[in-house]
């Protein structure tokens, strides 16, 4: 049932232009993407000409690196972007149950797994492509204008948080199949990558294994072009949960029924 | 062989009993109206053929000719059926018939052909988010019927829709009888009499009543006389009672209502009767009960 | 003021046109959307000021929770 797959995802895919997703999301990353380096480039003139400090003041801001300056970029995409995530797709599955079209496809011989898996790819790739195109931005601007390091160590870096939106994404998909109301997919993932990043940046030690800490070896591939030790238990640990969220999801989903109880 | 039969059909919703233990048999190539009120559990009942809901007791058997998943040989139209509405008309259908395994250029064209058939042929580029009710009733019946199932089953399929609607609904309903069998549920005993040739009247979980409209009719239906006169009849009735030809008698003074076994005998005696004569005739006719009798009855 | 001027004549015009041009497209293409359709969550004519006047975030509010996904 390969092409029932495909139906399934042209759907999602094609729902997703008709209602924008595909130009605004991208559009965020790259806005974002490209505003960490100007601004950095600028914000001692900005200073300077707006700040209001004294005359005579002699500014001596050390100028960023641009390890900093991608750090930054991610920073952003973690707050806002992942909130404009989140938020665009917490309903991808429960508003299709809540008003009663996924009943109208699953009546038809429709796989479970295909209708799932098919949401998935297509969120991936939505998220994924905004990603890239922001961060690409954000790294030519930043060498451009500020410094540069080395690509071998931007690549990496990119593919480390690339996992880390991957499993975030996943949770929203997962989360969506199997809860009742939107705001509470928003509020259950929002609120899990925020733990895993309070608790990463506080308590390192604590968290050395999860998909939590990808973010700080996103980074470390910026900073020093190695990553502390931990790191591919984080990644496989990462991959296994994602995989294991994806299967109970579907097992789950598999028993639930989807035709709401009128008496 | 049945379409489907179910045995001991049981649904239950936290202690609740929906549906208690029905037997069903739906025939092939006719079309079967579940009739009871509201509450009765016939949507219970319908989800549970498609699929959307698993029986907690009972078993559900499709006919043995068409083996595996059950939803391909299905169609269906919830009580209010939601669409994509950023879709056009044709995209939903040809939506639905692909996922039903139809090739790209064989869901196009039947699709088209489904538009066409339920009168939607040139709505079908029009977005569905700007679809009347009547439209989106049609357009769920195309979507059901795309994939040529072997039984439609429609949840209430004309009780949203304005009178005119539900003409063109019930229209279109004996018009489909000659593609596929159609189940449908419905609260108004006129649409199943009117469609229908097999009739199960469910109440509180369970199927009172269930046959052919024809068995029902004949069972149910008797011919029956208003008699009015002048002068009160209660000592004419005492002389009649004993009749063989006599079911039931109602009176009030110089009113009565005689249901009988026998149309042709009771009314040669009955006009031949010297004392019901004398009594002054104002009234005498002749009707049957319609099954709507059977069906208060049932409600009750 | 002359100071200001100064600083205004001294921004890098091409760097930063990218993201006006961007943030142009994002609020031209909410707006299209939003006069569109006949119907907002909440004021249409809300949504209209969020958008234009509200730099970035505006945008990206109405199509999170302006929208009506029918």
């Amino acid at each position: 049932m390969r092409s029932q797959w495909i139906i399934l995802f042209k759907k999602e895919f094609r729902e997703s232009i008709r209602n924008f997703k595909w130009l605004w999301i991208p559009t965020v990353f790259v806005l974002l993407g490209l505003m960490q380096p100007i601004t950095s480039y600028y914000i001692a003139d900005i200073l300077e000409q707006f700040g209001g400090l004294p005359e005579g003041t002699v500014m001596e801001l050390p100028p960023p690196s641009g390890a900093e300056v991608l750090t930054g970029t991610l920073g952003q995409f973690s707050q806002i972007g992942f909130l404009v995530l989140v938020l665009a797709f917490m309903g991808t599955v429960v508003t299709e149950k809540n008003q009663g079209t996924l009943i109208m496809v699953l009546v038809k011989p429709v796989s479970y797994v295909n209708y799932l898996t098919a949401k998935w790819v297509h969120l991936l790739i939505l998220s994924l492509t905004s990603f890239v195109l922001g961060f690409v931005m954000s790294v030519y601007y930043t060498f451009l204008l500020i410094d540069t390091i080395p690509i071998s160590q931007v690549v990496n870096g990119a593919l480390v948080y690339a996992l880390w939106i991957t499993f975030v994404m996943t949770i929203v998909l997962c989360l969506s199949a199997l809860l009742n109301s939107t705001a509470f997919v928003a509020f259950a993932t929002l609120g899990t990558a925020i733990l895993f990043s309070i608790f990463s940046l506080y308590a390192p030690d604590l968290m050395k294994g999860t998909p939590g800490m990808l973010a700080t070896y996103s980074q470390q591939f910026f900073y020093l072009g190695e990553v502390e030790s931990g790191f591919w238990i984080s990644i496989f640990v990462t991959l296994g949960l994602i995989l294991a969220m994806m299967i109970a999801t579907i097992f789950l989903f598999n028993k639930k029924e989807f035709a709401k109880d009128v008496q | 062989m049945h379409l489907i039969e179910t045995i001991g059909l049981t649904k239950k919703f936290n202690g609740t009993v929906a549906v208690k233990g029905i037997n069903l048999s739906i025939r092939e190539g006719i079309c079967t109206a579940l009739l009871g009120p509201n509450g009765a559990g016939k949507t219970t009942t319908l989800n549970m053929l498609t699929g959307l809901m698993n029986p907690t007791e009972g078993s559900i058997d499709f006919h043995e000719d068409y083996s595996g998943d059950r939803r391909k040989y299905l169609g269906y139209l919830p009580q209010y059926p939601k669409f994509f509405g950023w879709m056009s008309g044709l995209e939903y259908v040809v939506f639905a018939a692909e996922l039903a395994g139809l090739s790209k250029e064989a869901a196009k064209s039947r699709a088209k052909e489904m538009l066409e058939l339920v009168g939607l042929a040139e709505g079908g580029n029009k977005k569905v988010s700007g679809f009347s009710g009547g439209m989106k009733q049609r357009l769920g019946i195309a979507q059901a019927l795309v994939h040529e199932p072997k039984l439609i089953i429609l949840d209430e399929p004309v009780s949203a829709l304005d009178p005119i609607g539900r003409r063109e609904v019930l229209e279109l309903m004996k018009q489909l009888k000659t593609r596929t069998s159609i189940l449908f549920s419905t609260h108004v005993l006129h649409d199943a009499e009117e469609v229908s040739d097999d009739i199960f009247i469910m109440k509180k979980g369970e199927i009172v009543v269930e046959g052919s409209l024809v068995k029902l009719q004949n069972t149910y239906q008797q011919p029956t006389f208003f008699i009015e006169t002048e002068m009160e009849m209660a000592n004419w009735l005492e002389t009649i009672k004993q009749k063989e030809w006599l079911r039931h008698v109602k009176v009030d003074k110089n009113k009565a209502t005689l249901t009988v076994e026998n149309l042709q005998t009771a009314r040669t005696e009955l006009l031949s009767d010297k004392t019901l004569q004398e009594l002054k005739l104002i009234k005498f006719e002749v009707a049957k009960t319609s099954l709507e009798d059977l069906f208060m009855k049932v409600m009750k | 003021m002359n100071e200001i001027i100064e600083s205004f004549q001294e921004v890098n015009w091409p760097l930063i046109a990218p993201i006006l041009i961007l943030s142009l497209v994002l609020m031209i293409v909410a707006l299209i959307d939003c006069i569109k359709h006949d119907k907002t969550n909440g004021p249409q004519w809300i949504w209209i000021l969020v958008i234009v006047f509200v730099n970035f975030f505006g945008p990206i509010l109405y199509f999170l929770f302006g929208r009506r996904n029918d």
